[in-house]
């Protein structure tokens, strides 16, 4: 007589000890990246449990498209795979609730032909306690705490969720970010609150955010006056094959330290850029294809009125739905980061 | 032979099995026949061809069409309500 198992149980599974055959091992099961992982041995998990104080099989989220249950084992074993440190466990737990909130979409952003990753921020004293990079190639290689997260979120994402490429996971082409996406803000440069005390979030707490991010575009410009500055990045977002314009979605911009300063110099707040520049990047809707336009038409009349080729939409339905961060080191580089659209980036603390 | 090593599974079972209808359709003739529009521009091509089809062959009393606000957005509550209310039949999931 077979005993029925709990969704919520993790089974163990004899596999080879020798690295290579692991290697294919995990790629003929899909339980990977692509990438040499490593092994979630039962002494691993249980060092990564050790750093969160919820129980091993209760529920932390359900992971669509396939609702598989997201414990707080399976999130370790995927983080043991993905090379993550045992403190980063709270991290990656609240990534995991925030995703499984509604407003993120999960659903369609797992099964979409978009290419979505989701971008981890984290914000708060954790981030140099736990030597995540806000700075110097914070979107690139290099930091351990930045490259296992993401990774690890996408491991939970495939393994829990069901979301395996060209299975349900229908991304056309998909986008590097897909293979981890995750930096820190920049606090100690940011002229301005980090964003999870804008969410309401106290600043000495730590926490995340995550968002639907559809790819990350280079802004290089040596403006050093906040008008001119303000209309070249407004002119950036504007895309006529943009999923924020048809959808009216929620935009992230994530702006150098130096940037950041000529704005705050000239005595802009972040709430006053981002008004700014929602008004100044207002696209003609007939710059669009066809197509495009009746798909607007339909998804946000209810929220414009009658649209027409010469309507100006905004990137976004409000002003505060552009998401700004401050993170890099010197240069004159922000980072445009459109988003999926039908969605909304969700902060939550970590415990 | 290889020596070996216990790990964990990474994957969760996946719950999307088959539910069991609330009720059984014994046909379509006098059914109601509820269709979720996805909100892509040809759509209602698709579905005014089948509901001809529907209504002339299979004599199904009427169809009620309602759209999502996009493709990728579940369809709302109170669109799941009614159709729920006022259908013997729902096609919730169609390509364009």
């Amino acid at each position: 007589m077979s005993t029925r198992l709990s969704p919520n149980h993790a089974r163990l599974v004899e596999a080879p000890a020798d690295l290579d055959e692991f290697h294919r091992y995990v790629a003929e099961r899909k339980w990977g990246d692509g990438l040499p992982v490593i092994p979630p041995t039962q002494d691993r998990v249980e060092r990564m449990l050790r750093h969160t104080t919820r129980e091993p099989d209760d529920l932390v989220a359900v992971i669509a498209p396939g609702f598989g249950a997201a414990t707080p084992r399976r999130i370790a074993i995927n983080a043991v795979m993905a090379g993550c440190a045992p403190e980063l466990m709270p991290v990656l737990i609240a990534a995991v609730e925030a995703v499984a909130a509604p407003e993120f979409n999960l659903q369609g952003i797992q099964a979409t032909t978009n290419p979505v990753a989701t971008w981890i921020i984290v914000n708060g004293p954790i981030v140099e306690r736990l030597g995540l990079n806000a700075a110097f190639n914070c979107l690139g290689q290099g930091n351990s705490g930045n490259a296992s997260l993401g990774r690890a979120l996408r491991l939970v994402l495939q393994n829990v969720g069901s979301a395996r490429p060209g299975e349900m996971d229908r991304a056309t082409q998909g986008q590097p970010g897909k293979y981890t996406f995750c930096c820190a803000e920049n606090e100690n440069e940011s002229p301005w609150d980090p964003l999870h005390v804008e969410r309401g979030i106290a600043r000495e707490r730590g926490a995340i955010t995550v968002v639907g991010a559809a790819g990350t575009l280079n802004m290089n410009t040596h403006a050093k006056d906040s008008d001119d500055l303000l209309r070249v990045i407004a002119d950036t977002l504007e895309h006529p094959t943009s999923n924020d314009y048809w959808i009216g979605g929620e935009p992230w911009i994530v702006l150098s330290p130096e940037h950041a300063h000529i704005l705050a110099r000239d005595g802009l707040s972040k709430s006053e850029v981002k008004k700014r520049l929602w008004e100044r990047s207002k696209m003609r809707a007939g710059r669009m294809a066809a197509k495009d336009l009746a798909r607007t038409q339909t998804g946000r009349t209810a929220e414009l009125g009658p649209i027409d080729e010469n309507t100006l939409l905004p990137v976004s339905p409000t002003p505060d739905l552009i998401g700004l961060v401050i993170a890099g080191a010197p240069g004159t580089h922000s980072v445009y980061v459109p988003s999926f659209g039908d969605t909304r980036s969700v902060t939550r603390e970590v415990a | 032979m290889t020596e070996s090593m216990l790990v964990y599974d990474p994957t969760a079972p996946s719950q999307n099995e088959p539910q069991q209808l609330r009720r059984s359709l014994e046909g379509l003739r006098g059914a109601v026949v509820g269709f979720i529009d996805n909100a892509k521009p040809n759509f209602q091509y698709l579905v005014d061809d089948v509901a001809e089809l529907l209504t002339q062959k299979y004599g199904v009393t009427s169809i009620i069409k309602r759209r999502k606000r996009g493709a990728a957005m579940p369809a709302a509550e109170d669109v799941i309500d009614e159709l729920s209310r006022e259908c013997d039949l729902v096609i919730t999931g169609s390509g364009d």
